[in-house]
């Protein structure tokens, strides 16, 4: 029965596979230059606005939350709950765009380039995926529990998510301004050079 | 063989027959050849079973599964078909579903091989193996589709075509050969019902979706993206009145 089972469930899940394939929507075709900006835009947020270690633990040290439980009163100490729950949880939710932004870039780049590597492929989708679904997970932590319930868990994720953005800026250095030839000077007149 | 089957059958080798035709009219033979081998595979075997059934009482029964063999084995081309239209244009993505698919094919292939040689003396044995090659065929199309979904890879309707007919006659007929296997003769006359009926959609489904050509739309890879060529545009508008002030200048 439990064979039987099995192979009723390959079934279903090929049949819910075509149900999805017959109701989706046309896909965007182009690896658009909006692609690249947006990437390029998010990994710089992700870098520079919600990964500095300073800015986390801004958000998430505890002795904030020690110092207004034990000197401020029960009123302070409410509102200072609900908005730092409302911070964390902006956050959060920020760098789960961010990184659906670099993912949907990865996705549409690497599908053209026959030179990939199927262990960085399937490397790179379940990092995406894992961490995708603890910032989701985070997410409902802080909602329910209030941003201190899972320090080690924030940890973890912003290093997991700095570590990816640091394989996605190789991939996108083409984009860095810094890294075009400036203007040479070295022209004749009439026939300006680049 | 009892009126419903008949009339399954009779509708089906119609449809093939319309298949193959509209098929030969529109050249889509040349586009997906892989496709037509099969319907025209099929078509014979199904005419050719029909017409031995009607003079000889066991032609059916004696060849019905060594030619479920031999279609089954020539589906496998329609999935090379949809593995090579649904992919064309992406080399990245037809590279890493290769290198999956061939792991999953590999160890599936091995098992069936195995499974064939041992025993395929009795009725029940045969379905068994047919269940099992159906199974990697409908592992092969959850890949193929978990990628296309993955790379957000679009699709024409020909090849979609292609993927739902094959993919819901693979999906039903799996699954009533693993309950046949199960119950045993029980389940013989829906099992019998269940595999037309199915196939029956596949080719309704085929006959509609594959009329005309409808090819994959062909990623653009930002060069024909709006913004790019309003951005070029613009410099183009810029540097024509830069060069006309240069020249009013150098005039004065």
């Amino acid at each position: 029965m439990i064979v039987l089972i099995l192979y009723l469930s390959i079934g279903v899940g090929l049949l819910a596979l075509l149900t999805v394939l017959a109701l989706r929507k046309h896909s965007p075709v182009e690896g658009s230059a909006h692609l690249f900006v947006e990437a390029r835009g998010s990994l710089l947020t992700l870098q520079q606005g919600l990964l500095p270690s300073d800015l986390i633990r801004r958000i998430f040290d505890r002795r904030d939350l020690e110092y207004v439980t034990g000197e401020m009163p029960a009123g302070i100490q409410r509102l200072f709950l609900a908005e730092r729950k409302q911070i964390s949880v902006q956050w959060v939710r920020r760098v789960r765009l961010e990184l659906r932004n670099l993912m949907h870039f990865h996705r549409g780049h690497s599908r053209f380039h026959g030179e990939i590597s199927v262990l960085t492929e399937l490397r790179l989708a379940s990092s995406f995926a894992a961490l995708l679904v603890a910032c989701r997970f985070l997410e409902t932590v802080f909602y329910f529990r209030g941003p201190y319930a899972a320090p080690s868990m924030v940890k973890a994720t912003a290093s997991a998510a700095a570590r990816l953005c640091a394989t996605s800026e190789k991939s996108m250095s083409f984009l860095n301004a810094a890294n075009l030839r400036p203007f040479a000077e070295d022209s004749k007149r009439g026939n300006a050079t680049i | 063989m009892n009126l419903l089957s008949l009339i399954l059958w009779w509708m089906g080798l119609a449809l093939e027959f319309v298949i193959l035709a509209r098929g030969l009219q529109t050249r889509l033979v040349a586009k997906y050849p892989y496709f037509y081998a099969y319907v025209f595979c099929v078509f014979g075997v199904s005419a050719g079973l029909y017409v031995g059934s009607r003079l000889s009482g066991d032609f059916y029964n004696r060849y019905y599964w060594p030619t479920q063999f031999v279609t089954l084995i020539m589906g496998c081309g329609v999935i090379l078909e949809i593995l090579q239209q649904a992919l064309e244009s992406y080399a990245g993505a037809k590279r890493f579903l290769r290198s999956v698919c061939l792991a999953v094919v590999t160890v599936a292939s091995i098992y069936v091989v195995v499974k064939i040689t041992s025993n395929l003396s009795n009725f029940e044995s045969s379905a068994a193996v047919e269940r099992d090659l159906r199974t990697v065929q409908a592992i092969f199309l959850a890949t193929v589709l978990a990628v296309v979904f993955y790379y957000r890879i679009s699709l024409g309707r020909n090849v979609k075509g292609l993927v739902i007919g094959f993919g819901t006659y693979v999906g039903i007929s799996m699954m009533s050969l693993a309950t046949f296997a199960a119950l045993g003769q029980h389940f013989q006359k829906a099992w019998g019902f269940l595999q037309s009926a199915s196939y029956l959609f596949a080719l309704a489904v085929w006959t509609v979706t594959l009329w005309s050509y409808a090819p994959n739309p062909v990623p653009g890879r930002g060069r024909s993206d709006p913004d790019y060529q309003q951005l070029s545009g613009q410099t183009r508008d810029k540097l024509e009145a830069l060069r006309n002030h240069f020249n009013r200048t150098a005039r004065q």
